[in-house]
């Protein structure tokens, strides 16, 4: 049976770990041996990507082409990518999507493609280890990404031929693999700094119960840091020839330099270093321990406020224990901070780097099999989801650390006379003004019957899954029909892009798409056969007998090709039969709607799914009028 | 009344059934169940906070999606629309302000909606002063003083957890109490923004 797998997508490195046959979390090998595959990946100009320690290693000499750090951009729109993520690296603003721009110009990856690359590599590895390919997966993100984020993560994990099962927290999954080890009971604060991102998270372990109570964090903290401070300082004091505008490969190798002599300064007081760098460089350097924390105090620093919001969103003034995640807790300094803002040692009998791996991979083979009678994790939204009002104040809608999956509704009104057009701006983040938050979807809700300012009624719904997506509707309440509309932003890629790109892998990678694309076209089938079986129980009368006899046909003609293994055969009977079909269900349709016209409500039937284009950065557009 | 059925073998159930006793899945929400019956409590005000968790616990330990992701997709979307309207309703009744809130909307008293406006005059004078001693040790970043005026805000609104809590033990309350219910509900907005506002400014000062 397929085993499934738990993937630690990191920014700077990236695990697959899965439960062995005697119930426990292991980690598997990657990439020749390691556990950690380095989350780099190289595009060579013809060939195939590569991933991992190898593509590492090009950085320096070939740094636009080799991408390092992909998490930093994923689920970001045009113009929304911080100046100092953006790097040396070249972008594709110009559509809904952001491109990376390699091989001088010839070429453009998306954040998600770049992250599929890695994923495919954990799959392939975790497929070698187990025998077999895996089933389902669980990807941990952080507990601080928004909902573009971890949409982005979730499509990644589609396009590299995953199962996604769930998105888990990062630091939920730590305190899974710690709270089962120790079955400990308790308030328990995660601290987790890696390469790029800072979270921290309070959870209560009752019971075998994980509850987060909150969770905090800075998408933009890291070791990544460090090692940009250090490679200044470096560069400064030893780098010849001089140069005051260093190429992106010298840049980059340097920072390569310093984060091998900051990580040398965990287990030393001082490192010294004389290392070869592209075009010509050379970099000296001699850096004590005292020296680079007294670089790195003031990031470090910035772990404190989190901290402290977090326990104060928790209720919650000491805890019980603190658990270390992420590579650069293993620093002396990141240690000694911990131990002072909690007031005690922190725990570290688990290895920082996998232990996220690991509480992945229990979950991954608890959901596997149904979930598990005495774990439950009650995880959290970590930033609030709300709406843009009149004047550009953000109203909130789903407040930030709400356990999910969770949905809340608002009423809202027209404010001009007459007006037929509300334009609903749904936004995520704390902020009062929606500009400063995070744009997520802009829809129109049309249809509104023209009435005097302040008297429709316009209710909108949020509902978010236990992976933290959000899904939105709003209806309009005022008249006898209920309109609703149901809008799934969709960040970045469309279906259609995804399934383009995955055509598109099957002439590189050797992923058995045809074997997903069945899968697919097999769940699609049974979706439309059911939805058939129910509507002739309710509405069957619409049809004559021949009617039916010929929809019956085609629907017997779809079960066999559903049988086979040829999906293009699975997609032409799915079209057959919505064509005979089609006829029944627009009579369905107008039987309901004159029922609704009756007073009666229209059901899903009216439901429309509402593509819309990501639009960001324009400042108007409140709940406002869309003309009459 | 009509018994609902369950969707899968069509066996008769009991309204507010959770999973069909013959094939065991599980079942949607009825329409007439409310936030405190989902918990199997009665509609009150006062509630027992360990027994609501214990109870939200017990059921989210079966209808939780971490228990569906293997399920057909029926049960997985029933799964999700369960466990929402039970977080929905823990997040609801947990927080005093909104199970006050929630019982006033039950009893179909409209009292928020009709634009009423309930701070007096009396009130929103006090709340000047706290503003303005606020405002004060906002710009002095005063730590002590800031801490101070959190815990004596909070003082308040416990006495006003109190009050309304009181009022809801009058049986006739939904007859003659909602808006002064919501008067209280108002004014523990106010209060709770001070809270909030001296917390963050005493951590920020605090640095
Ligand atoms: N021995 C060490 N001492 C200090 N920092 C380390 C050590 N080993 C790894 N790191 C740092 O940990 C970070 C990577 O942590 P990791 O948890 O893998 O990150 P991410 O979750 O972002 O992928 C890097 O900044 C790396 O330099
Ligand atoms: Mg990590
Ligand atoms: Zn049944």
């Amino acid at each position: 049976m397929p085993r499934a797998i738990g993937i630690d997508l990191g920014t700077t490195n990236s695990l697959v770990a899965h439960v062995d046959e005697r119930n426990r979390p292991q980690v598997l090998e990657v990439d020749g041996g390691s556990r950690l595959l380095p989350s780099a990946v190289y595009y060579d100009a013809g060939g195939d990507p590569e991933v991992g320690a190898g593509a590492k290693r090009r950085a320096p000499e070939r740094p636009l082409d080799t991408i390092l750090s992909v998490k930093r951009f994923m689920g970001r729109g045009p113009g929304d990518i911080r100046p100092e993520d953006r790097g040396i690296y070249r972008f594709d603003e110009a559509g809904a999507v952001v491109k990376l721009v390699l091989n001088g110009g010839t070429r453009a990856v998306t954040p998600i493609e770049v992250s599929a690359e890695i994923l495919r590599v954990l799959k392939r590895s975790a497929a070698e280890a187990l025998g077999g390919a895996p089933g389902g997966c669980v990807i941990t993100v952080p507990a601080y990404f928004d909902d573009a984020q971890r949409q982005a993560t979730k499509d990644a994990g589609r396009l590299a031929g995953l199962e996604v099962l769930r998105l888990l927290n990062e630091p939920t999954a730590a305190a899974l693999a710690y709270g089962l080890d120790k079955r400990s009971r308790g308030v328990f604060a995660v601290y987790d700094l890696g390469g790029g991102t800072f979270d921290v998270s309070i959870l209560r372990l009752d019971g075998g119960v994980f509850e987060v109570l909150s969770t905090v964090g800075d998408t933009h903290l890291g070791g990544d840091d460090f090692d940009r401070l250090v490679a200044r300082k470096l560069m400064q004091e030893g780098l010849t020839p001089v140069n005051d505008a260093p190429s992106p490969a010298v840049l980059r190798g340097a920072v390569a330099a310093a984060q091998k002599i900051r990580e040398e300064l965990t287990a030393h007081e001082v490192v010294e270093a004389d290392v070869e760098l592209p075009e010509g460089h050379r970099l000296r350097a001699r850096l004590t321990r005292a020296e680079l924390e007294a670089l790195i105090q003031p990031v470090v620093d910035r772990t404190t406020g989190p901290c402290e919001s977090a326990l104060r969103d928790a209720n919650v003034v000491k805890v019980d224990g603190v658990v270390l995640v992420g590579g650069a807790t293993r620093t002396p300094l990141v240690r000694r901070h911990v131990r002072r803002l909690f007031g005690q040692e922190p725990l570290t009998d688990l290895d920082p780097d996998t232990v996220v791996a690991l509480g992945a991979a229990v979950q991954a083979d608890a959901l596997d099999r149904g979930g598990r009678e005495d774990v439950l994790l009650l995880d959290v939204i970590p930033l609030s989801l709300g709406v843009e009002m009149m004047g550009g104040v953000v109203e909130k809608i789903i407040m930030r650390n709400s356990t999910i999956p969770a949905s809340a509704t608002q009423q809202f009104t027209t404010y001009a006379d007459g007006q037929t057009g509300m334009v609903v701006h749904v936004v995520q983040g704390e902020r009062e003004l929606a500009r400063d938050c995070r744009s997520l979807a802009r829809f129109t809700l049309k249809g509104i019957p023209p009435m005097p300012a302040g008297i429709a009624r316009v209710e909108i719904t949020y509902a978010v899954d236990a992976d933290g997506i959000l899904q939105v509707s709003a209806r309009e309440l005022t008249t006898g029909i209920e309109q609703k509309i149901q809008v799934k932003p969709t960040y970045g890629l469309t279906e259609e892009e995804v399934e383009q790109m995955l055509v598109e892998s099957i002439e590189h990678a050797e992923e058995d798409v045809t074997q997903r694309f069945l899968v697919e076209w097999r769940v699609e089938g049974d979706r439309i056969l059911g939805s058939l079986e129910s509507a002739f129980g309710l509405d069957g009368g619409l049809l004559s007998d021949a009617e039916r006899a010929a929809i019956d046909e085609r629907m017997r003609g779809l079960r066999d090709a559903m049988a086979g293994t040829d999906y293009l055969a699975i997609k032409a009977w799915i079209e057959s039969v919505d064509a005979a079909s089609k006829a029944f269900a627009e009579r369905r349709m107008d039987k309901h709607i004159r029922q609704a016209m009756a007073g009666h409500r229209v059901q899903e039937f009216a439901e429309s799914i509402v593509e819309h284009p990501r639009a960001t950065g324009s400042k108007d557009g409140d709940l406002e009028d869309e003309g009459t | 009344m009509r018994h609902p059925t369950c969707w899968s073998c069509e066996l008769e159930l009991e309204s507010g059934t959770l999973f069909c006793p013959r094939c065991r899945k599980i079942q949607p929400v009825a329409r007439t169940e409310d936030y405190f019956s989902l918990l199997g409590l009665q509609r009150e005000f006062a509630l027992d906070r360990a027994d609501l968790e214990r109870r939200f616990r017990e059921l989210s330990r079966v209808l939780h999606p971490d228990r569906f992701a293997r399920a057909e997709p029926r049960e997985r979307r029933l799964s999700l629309e369960r466990a929402t309207r039970l977080n929905d309703a823990f997040r609801y009744l947990k927080d005093w302000r909104l199970r006050a809130a929630y019982l006033l909307k039950l009893a179909g008293t409209d009292v928020f909606s009709e634009g009423r406006t309930f701070a007096d005059p009396e009130f929103l004078e006090e709340q000047l002063e706290w503003r303005e001693a606020l405002a004060l040790a906002l710009s002095d970043g005063d730590v002590e003083a800031l801490r101070r005026i959190a815990r004596a805000a909070r003082a308040r609104l416990e006495g006003i957890e109190a009050e309304v809590g009181g009022m809801f033990e009058d049986d006739h309350w939904f007859s003659e109490l909602p808006v002064e219910i919501a008067r209280r509900l108002s004014r523990a907005r106010y209060y709770d923004n001070i809270v909030a506002d001296a917390e963050r400014g005493a951590a920020a000062a605090g640095h």
